[in-house]
């Protein structure tokens, strides 16, 4: 079977592995564009997730894929589904909001003094409070306790530990991203299986 | 060419792309389902305990204890693409400072069309306390009942399903 490809291979020659090499590289590219645009679109570090813990039970299981989304000049509202990751912290986890805290923004002298200016203008726009003075409390659907040992000595969760809020779900298909970190070597015969097709492919 | 593999190739690229096609056919299809249940919420007590601080056991915090009473009928939103509803009690105030807050009270998962004629009295489960250490002076809070619909696959969507008539105060503080 191999000798034949082999035989293909050498006569199609140099030129045509360079092509095959280019046409990996674009669908690598256009892969992580793709996911980057999306990053930019939701303003999200990572629009989609993947659920590693049992927290979520029975809403979300291992390996189910959560689509998130995260608009800078939206509240969290409780009952939202958030995914935070703490400073320190090496997994992002996903739990619902429990209670939410707005915090009125301190006013430094600059701030004041462009407020009055803005007020003269009446520029609709300056006179929204900036929400990004927010402190949140979560809690899993499926734990008993909430939060705050989980926060690493926070009290609360801030806006900036937010990486996104769950708007969509589609249950299973992260599971092949679990099975390669539980399994290096299906990565790897995976990787390479694609890399090989992709070189002797004819087309 | 007409290998084995050419044809396992297009046998599986056509089954994902028709399973693909289903699963978004039924997501968008929960848009067709717009029930919007009504239910009552009464609540028929509030008490205000000074307790002790989450963080430092040795200041005091209040804690807001209340009784109250639900009653939905939360089966409309029951269609071929819930998974389960997430129905919760939730207070709403705005504080001193005049800004928003939310604190969940009570919640209940509903994961099957039998359980959603939601009747419950009781107390909170949550406790319900104010991010400064007290309730004085914090103005009258509305009580709402919420539900998140889940999926089995698709948008998670929320609604209200009901809401205390008027606006209810906190008593002050009582030591125990």
């Amino acid at each position: 079977m191999f000798t034949e490809e082999l035989k293909a291979f050498k006569r199609l020659g140099f030129r045509h592995v360079l092509l095959q090499v280019l046409n990996f590289a674009s669908v690598i590219a256009s892969g992580l564009m793709i996911w980057k645009g999306l990053g930019i679109i939701t303003n999200s570090e990572s629009p989609i997730v993947v659920v590693l813990s049992g927290s979520m039970e029975p809403a979300f299981y291992r390996g189910d894929l959560l689509f998130l989304t995260n608009p800078a000049n939206q509240r969290y509202q409780t009952g939202d589904i958030t995914v935070y990751k703490i400073p320190g912290a090496e997994i992002p986890i996903v739990h619902r909001v429990l209670e939410t805290h707005d915090v009125a923004p301190k006013k430094t002298k600059a701030a004041k003094k462009k407020e009055a200016e803005d007020s003269k203008i009446t520029n609709p726009e300056a006179t929204v409070v900036t929400l990004d003075h927010q402190r949140l409390l979560t809690k899993g659907d499926n734990n008993y306790e909430d939060d705050i040992q989980l926060y690493q000595g926070l009290e609360w969760l801030e806006r900036k530990h937010i990486v996104g809020k769950v708007r969509g779900f589609l249950p299973y298909v992260g599971y092949v991203t679990i099975a390669m970190n539980d399994f290096p070597q299906l990565k790897y015969a995976l990787l390479g299986g694609l890399g090989l097709l992709a070189l002797i492919q004819r087309e | 060419m007409h290998n084995i593999f050419s044809r396992v190739n297009n046998v599986s690229a056509f089954l994902s792309s028709c399973m693909m096609t289903l699963l978004a056919a039924i997501a968008l299809s929960s848009f067709l389902f717009t029930a919007t249940p009504h239910g009552d919420l009464t609540i028929s007590s509030i008490k205000v305990v000074a307790s002790n601080a989450r963080r430092y056991p040795n200041k005091k915090q209040d804690v807001a204890f209340m009784n109250f009473n639900i009653t939905a009928d939360l089966t409309p939103l029951f269609h071929w693409n819930t998974k389960q509803l997430f129905v919760y009690l939730q207070a709403e105030y705005t504080n001193k400072q005049g800004v928003k807050n939310e604190v969940v009270i009570w919640d209940r998962i509903v994961r099957r069309k039998g359980d959603a004629f939601v009747k419950f009295a009781g107390k909170n489960k949550y406790m319900f306390r104010d991010i400064s250490s007290s309730f004085k002076g914090v103005p009258p809070a509305n009580y709402t009942l919420k539900y998140n619909l889940m999926p089995y696959v698709g948008v998670l969507q929320y609604g209200e399903a009901a809401r205390t008539t008027e606006e209810l105060p906190f008593p002050p503080s009582q030591r125990l």
